[in-house]
């Protein structure tokens, strides 16, 4: 730790600008936490619709496309940046810390503040980045287009709007609330999304009459409307433009599935060393590390995907570039979609068919998932604190011990699960994602995935918070 | 003198290390477990302090920010009010923009 220049402490001198929620002097209620949410959800549902003051137009290619439902982010709305500033600062901030370039030590209030303090500057000024780099590329049309006047309310809009989410995030967080403000919107943003697709009025012409977007909304319409009712059903189980029944039923299975493995567990007994008699149990989930290695995953590659993209749209004959990524417009939505280099080969491919085309591909992917997912998961525990170490020294510090194991040894048998539990848990958390994207569900499989464990996250904060409610009267 | 020497040299043995016999030893002695005690209670302070704040931050994936930092202090309500200005100013500024826009429409 000795003296010496630490880059922590650039981040010092910017400190009493931050803004910072204050934490908690009192226990707030449960009803009070549930009105805190309920607001910072509408806010962040109002300014998912509210469209940006001063844009020109929102056509073109939209580079964030791939990853606008797992970063709580509308087209041309004030919530165009959704919540990638916070996930992309604390990304960084956090393989940073995990990997030691940046040294933190955990047990020291002001490295902690430090590190909270660059976590948040980092954050603003990926949002200011970010909005600058959106309106510079004529994402809202070009700059001569919009006026000098008009950009600068733009990209004041974006940074404002990227402050509220932290405050708002960090409101949640600092128990005003339940749960993260990140998970909540991206949760919300990922239901908002199935439930329209699968009820969407908004009709679409594509070529043989009108069509209703939303599945089950064309499944009775087109039963109606057509003779040949056969014909008709098959048209809404296998639409390939449109959301279709199928995938709908895909999403509702998936849902299930992951629901189903949440239960899996380990659980370790413990016994109290002061009260005599006091058994507990310490349970070590298959999903050890919940949905954190998708999210840092798909952080990943979102970034990735808006780098080539960037690059490619530049310098489309280098050869480095194109190793990277190519891009080519579909013929559907007039989205990029990759259709080569590294960028091609982390997609999903579009269906099972695509598979067998391009087994490469798909056996690519499939190995990029897996490994990915389970690596993040491993280095999440070790940079969270919830490797067996620090579960062994939480334990030690509320006197609870194994009953028939020596205090010792309690690391060395948590150790025999934890990372175990990690890792398996990474691995069928993309397992699962890769399955779902397969079967075409509603919401590319990684939002299904993220949507399905924060609410039952939530479910969970509900039950305790309501326990620990009653166990208040009770006393 | 060989008795005066081996009295100061047991002085200064009860001032360095303990030894078996006589006052100042066990005074010591008690010194030491007192000391052993402090040292102690405040070693078990310190970690717990330090275990309410780890296990905060562990009980949750996504929490990022658990601590607080010093910093320009706003209140919850604060935030939520500061959302809904924000709001109501870029709807302003829509609404702003649409009867300049439609003042000076005709005038171009």
């Amino acid at each position: 730790m000795g003296g010496g220049f630490r880059v922590l402490h650039l981040v010092r001198p910017f400190l009493s600008f931050l803004p910072e929620v204050q934490s908690a002097d009192r226990k707030i209620p449960f009803r009070e936490k549930v009105i805190y949410t309920v607001i910072s959800l509408f806010i962040f549902l109002v300014c998912s619709q509210l469209p940006l003051y001063g844009i020109h137009s929102t056509t073109g290619a939209d580079p964030f496309y791939w990853m606008r439902v797992i970063l709580a982010s509308n087209r041309g709305t004030v919530m165009e940046l959704g919540i990638t500033p916070i996930v992309t600062s604390g990304l960084v901030m956090q393989l940073l810390a995990g990997s030691k370039i940046i040294e933190v030590d955990n047990n020291v209030r002001e490295d902690r503040a430090l590190l909270n303090g660059a976590q948040k500057l980092l954050g603003i000024l990926i949002a200011v980045g970010e909005a600058v780099a959106y309106v510079l590329s004529g994402m809202y049309g070009s700059v001569g287009q919009l006026g000098v006047g008009n950009a600068v309310l733009i990209i004041i809009q974006l940074c404002f709007a990227g402050i509220i989410v932290i405050c708002l995030d960090e409101l949640l967080q600092k128990g005003y609330g339940l749960g993260s403000g990140i998970s909540l919107f991206i949760a919300t943003n990922i239901c908002e999304n199935i439930i329209w697709k699968a009820f969407s009025p908004t009709t679409v012409n594509s070529g043989r009459g009108a069509e209703f977007e939303g599945a089950v909304i064309a499944l009775f319409h087109l039963l109606i409307t057509r003779t040949d009712k056969v014909r008709a059903l098959r048209e809404a189980f296998y639409r390939q433009n449109l959301p279709n029944v199928t995938n709908l039923l895909a999403t509702v299975l998936i849902f299930l599935i992951v629901i189903y493995f949440q239960g899996f567990r380990v659980v370790l007994p413990v016994r109290s060393k002061n009260a005599r008699g006091q058994q507990g149990s310490y349970p070590i989930k298959l999903f050890y590390t919940s949905n954190m290695p998708i999210i840092l995953q798909s952080a990943l590659v979102s970034n990735l995907y808006f780098i080539s993209q960037l690059l490619y749209r530049k310098y489309s004959g280098n050869f480095i570039v194109n190793l990277l990524g190519k891009w080519k417009e579909s013929e559907y939505s007039g989205q990029s979609v990759p259709v080569g280099g590294l960028a091609y080969y982390i997609t999903a491919p579009s269906s099972l068919s695509d598979i067998v085309t391009h087994p490469f591909h798909g056996l690519f992917y499939i190995v990029f998932m897996l490994s990915a997912c389970a690596l993040f998961s491993k280095t999440w525990i070790e940079v969270s604190g919830s490797s067996a170490r620090d579960v062994a020294k939480q334990l030690k510090e509320q006197q609870m011990v194994m009953p028939g194991h020596r205090e010792s040894n309690l690391q060395k048998e948590l150790n025999r699960y934890i990372p175990t539990a990690a890792a398996f848990g990474g691995i069928c958390i993309g397992a699962l994602t890769v399955l779902a994207d397969l079967m075409g569900a509603i919401g590319s499989g990684t939002g299904i995935l993220l949507a399905v464990t924060i609410i039952y996250q939530y479910f969970e904060t509900f039950e305790k918070e309501k326990a620990s409610e009653l166990g208040f009267f009770g006393f | 003198m060989p008795r005066g020497s081996s009295q100061s040299q047991a002085s200064s043995g009860s001032t360095s290390r303990p030894s078996p016999m006589g006052m100042a030893p066990r005074g010591s002695a008690a010194a030491t477990a007192g000391m052993r005690r402090r040292r102690l209670g405040g070693g078990s302070s310190a970690s717990t302090s330090s275990g309410v704040g780890g296990g905060a931050s562990g009980s949750n994936m996504l929490r990022f920010y658990t601590d607080d930092a010093p910093g320009l202090k706003i209140s919850p309500t604060v935030v939520l009010v500061m959302s809904l200005c924000f709001i109501g100013f870029v709807t302003a500024l829509h609404v702003f923009g649409k009867l300049y826009l439609h003042k000076s429409g005709p005038g171009a």
